[in-house]
């Protein structure tokens, strides 16, 4: 797999290390994180300076028994962990939510559209997978707050630019655009949304409600 | 002092090679050593963003007890304890709330004070608590500001943005030029 050419903003890759990033966002940036060793070291880089400030705090008082605490749950046997999903062999690398929702909770949306909800909150931000037919464009839209994307397989065309697997896009409301599957295969992308889409035209409004998104 | 040549030198032992021990032969002895350096740390670190004292103390335990569990999978030539320690602690804050946010109470405005290392908490004395705590204190105060906002007030750049209104644009270089200080000291070998 080649390496993935855009890639999510500093900005975005601190507050991922940081942890203030929500969690529908954060979601997307692992998928791009999962297969962009540069993105990884920023991460690193933040979360190294995360650990070294953990080190300066002041200790707080622990309840007294704390450590035998400790001490007793660490012999009890581990929480039977639940199977991973099965990667795709077709998708990048995908977080174990996003291959759950693709497997238990993908739904129908519009002619050659499937949806499949991973995370919701908090507020109005939810992220989803979305899947779209070859040869198929996106009803054209515009955001109320900011989407981001990361392509699981598949591209598609927005304006001059093509987006492949692990591709990274971060629209906001001053973008409006109408996305197009490029290349002979489904495009299936990882999205979170601050808000719902703003779809620009009739067919978009009329499926929009269907596809919840 | 006889015995100080001959005495194992634990007192010293980064915490990296404590978590090997764990992963080796799930040595109690060094995850109770870890345990009460990093558990009263970590309960800090969440009662910083917010978090009720319980609910950090009980997430502090379960920060530990992952170290414990996942000790195999650290790598000690690729991350510092501390960072590891740190990732799963904020892994485990952000699945817990789901992002129900509250505002912390704010007594320290800058939120890190360095904090003097007690003889019997010298187990890090080597890492990099005391030499990140002197290059906080040496940092610009607008640097050190977003670095706090950014790492114990859950706030993203545009929100730290909003809450001292500056452009994003400042933010960000703010942010930058305070990690590339702070690296560059975590970077130096200590004396």
């Amino acid at each position: 797999m080649t390496n993935p050419k855009h890639h999510p903003d500093e900005s975005l890759l601190f507050d991922y290390g940081s942890g203030s990033l929500a969690r529908c966002a954060r979601l997307v940036v692992s998928g791009h994180l999962a297969v962009c060793a540069t993105c990884r070291r920023a991460v690193a880089d933040v979360e190294e300076v995360g650990g070294a400030l953990l080190n300066t705090l002041p200790a707080a008082v622990l309840r007294p028994d704390a450590l035998d605490l400790a001490l007793a749950r660490i012999e009890r046997p581990p929480p039977r962990v639940t199977l991973a999903p099965t990667p795709r062999s077709d998708w990048i690398a995908a977080p174990p939510e996003a291959l759950e929702a693709a497997r238990t909770r993908r739904r129908w949306g519009a002619p050659g559209v499937w949806v499949a909800p991973i995370t919701r909150g908090p507020g109005k931000s939810r992220s989803y997978l979305l899947g779209v037919a070859a040869g198929m464009s996106m009803p054209r839209h515009t955001h109320r707050g900011s989407e981001m994307v990361c392509v699981l397989t598949g591209a598609y065309r927005d304006g001059d630019t093509i987006h492949g697997p692990g591709d990274f896009a971060c629209s906001d409301e001053t973008v409006e655009h109408q996305p197009h599957i490029t290349g002979d295969r489904e495009c299936v992308c990882l999205v979170a949304a601050e808000n719902a889409l703003v779809p620009r035209d009739w067919v978009g409004r009329l499926f929009q409600p269907i596809v919840g998104i | 002092m006889t015995g100080v040549g001959t005495a194992r030198d634990t007192d010293r032992e980064p915490s990296s090679a404590l978590i090997v021990l764990i992963a080796e032969r799930g040595d109690r002895e060094a995850f109770a050593r870890l345990f009460d350096y990093f558990a009263p740390r970590v309960k800090s670190y969440l009662m910083r963003l917010g978090v009720a004292p319980e609910t950090a103390e009980e997430l502090a335990q379960e920060t530990l007890l992952t170290v414990w569990r996942r000790a195999q999978v650290f790598d000690p030539t690729r991350a510092a304890a501390s960072t590891w320690i740190f990732t799963i602690a904020r892994n485990l804050r952000i699945d817990l709330f789901r992002r129900d946010r509250r505002t912390p109470p704010v007594d320290d405005p800058l939120g890190f004070a360095p904090s003097p290392a007690a003889p019997d908490e010298a187990l890090c004395v080597l890492e990099d608590g005391e030499r990140i705590g002197l290059a906080i204190a040496a940092l610009p105060k607008e640097q050190a500001e977003v670095i706090a906002l950014a790492f114990f007030a859950d706030k993203t750049h545009s929100e730290i943005a909003g809450e001292i209104g500056l452009p994003l644009g400042t933010v960000k270089s703010r942010l930058r030029l305070a990690l590339a200080r702070l690296r560059a000291v975590l970077a130096e070998t200590p004396s």
